[in-house]
């Protein structure tokens, strides 16, 4: 069985090979560039480089969302593309899994987080247990302080932050949420080779889907919106 | 805040240019004011000040318009755009930190622009004169 995973959900970009559970090969950025311009080129090398074809591949993964309007749509895209002229199934992961997914090396609980902007953040939780990850709550998006507030119902357990949100959260929560760990870098940003765990997953579920089926994920950020209503009340 | 009163469209371009001389590359700029009172021209001006050559129109229809220069430059419109939803469909959050970010009608999404930007309102006195306010900056 091998599995090819991408991630461009928000800044890093990255695409990783796994084989029968033994990832062969993962390449990661996290510049600037556009993802459109840096995606092709990582698959293109990683499969040249570790002997596989894309006709070799079983299945596609991708992280389908949460993440930024245009990263979700290219990773979706790409995988759409590959599929359609492959005919193989894809992965639609969910990009706060794979962060998970990246990281059960401990035991814990880790809160995925993603800066949604407006004071915002796209967040699920997991439980680590023996080398697995359970998840503990829906993907959503909801303000730092609710999550800060409904962390406090983990204490006493270690709280591992993942996403280009972790910061943001750590800062947040100092000194108000009990045994926050801040994950370290080489491991903090959702990455393909998580993307890929998350997909077996997936596979071992019968939860797989066509090209067609694939599309992107994105999660309605409703406080947001009713903030915006109740300023223009007092405007008006 | 500074409050300035500019006499002509060619000086309303001047003080953007001298305001382009301030930014560091990542600030967003959010322009206040109805129609016909220089926004357009206002960007034109910054677009000058950071080396742009290429012409700069009204992104109404394009949401959004994209220019190379001494930074990168993104010019918004967001005359059509009153929601969280439409706004991050823009791409707009994808945009934030990669360069300066003009914003046209921010009255419409005000709530979701950060706190940490420079604000500009441009506000018709007469038909040639008009009243200009920069907040977050400081034009020399």
């Amino acid at each position: 069985m091998i599995i090819l995973a991408i991630d461009t959900s928000a800044s890093p970009v990255s695409a990783a090979v796994l084989r029968d559970g033994c990832l062969v090969g993962e390449f990661f950025l996290n510049t600037k560039t556009t993802h459109s311009q840096t995606l092709m080129p990582m698959v293109e090398s990683i499969l040249s480089l570790s002997g596989i074809g894309l006709s070799d591949i079983d299945v596609f993964a991708v992280n389908a969302g949460p993440g930024s309007f245009t990263g979700v749509r290219i990773g979706v895209a790409s995988i759409k593309g590959m599929t359609l002229a492959q005919e193989k199934p894809c992965a639609a992961v969910s990009t706060l899994a794979a962060m998970a997914y990246g990281l059960p090396y401990t035991n814990g609980i880790v809160c995925a987080v993603m800066d949604a902007r407006c004071s915002q953040v796209y967040n699920a939780l997991f439980r680590l247990k023996n080398g697995s990850a359970e998840r503990l709550t829906e993907d959503r998006a909801l303000s730092i302080e609710e999550l800060s507030a409904e962390l406090l119902s983990y204490a006493g357990e270690e709280i591992y932050l993942a996403g280009d949100g972790a910061e943001l959260c750590f800062q947040n929560f100092a000194g108000k949420v009990p045994g926050i760990v801040m994950t370290p870098m080489n491991i903090r940003y959702q990455h393909a080779y998580g993307t890929a765990r998350a997909a077996e997953r997936l596979i071992e579920e019968n939860r797989l889907c066509s090209s067609d089926e694939l599309m992107p994920v994105y999660l309605r950020v409703p406080q947001a919106e009713r903030e915006r209503l109740a300023r223009q009340q007092q405007t008006t | 805040m500074q409050k300035l009163l500019s006499t002509s469209e060619q000086q309303t371009e001047e003080l953007a240019e001298r305001l382009a001389q301030t930014l560091k590359g990542n600030e967003i700029i959010a322009m206040f004011g109805g129609m016909g009172v220089g926004k357009t021209a206002f960007t034109r001006g910054l677009a000058r000040g950071l080396g742009i050559t290429d012409g700069v129109a009204s992104p109404t229809f394009a949401l959004v318009h994209e220019y190379e220069g001494k930074y990168m430059l993104y010019h918004f419109d967001m005359y059509r755009i009153n929601s969280y939803d439409d706004l991050y469909s823009t791409g707009f959050f994808d945009y934030q930190d990669n360069g300066v970010m003009v914003v046209e009608w921010s009255e419409n999404i005000e709530p979701f622009l950060p706190k940490d930007r420079i604000n500009v309102t441009i506000r018709r006195v007469s038909d040639n004169e008009r009243e200009i306010m920069i907040e977050g900056a400081e034009i020399q």
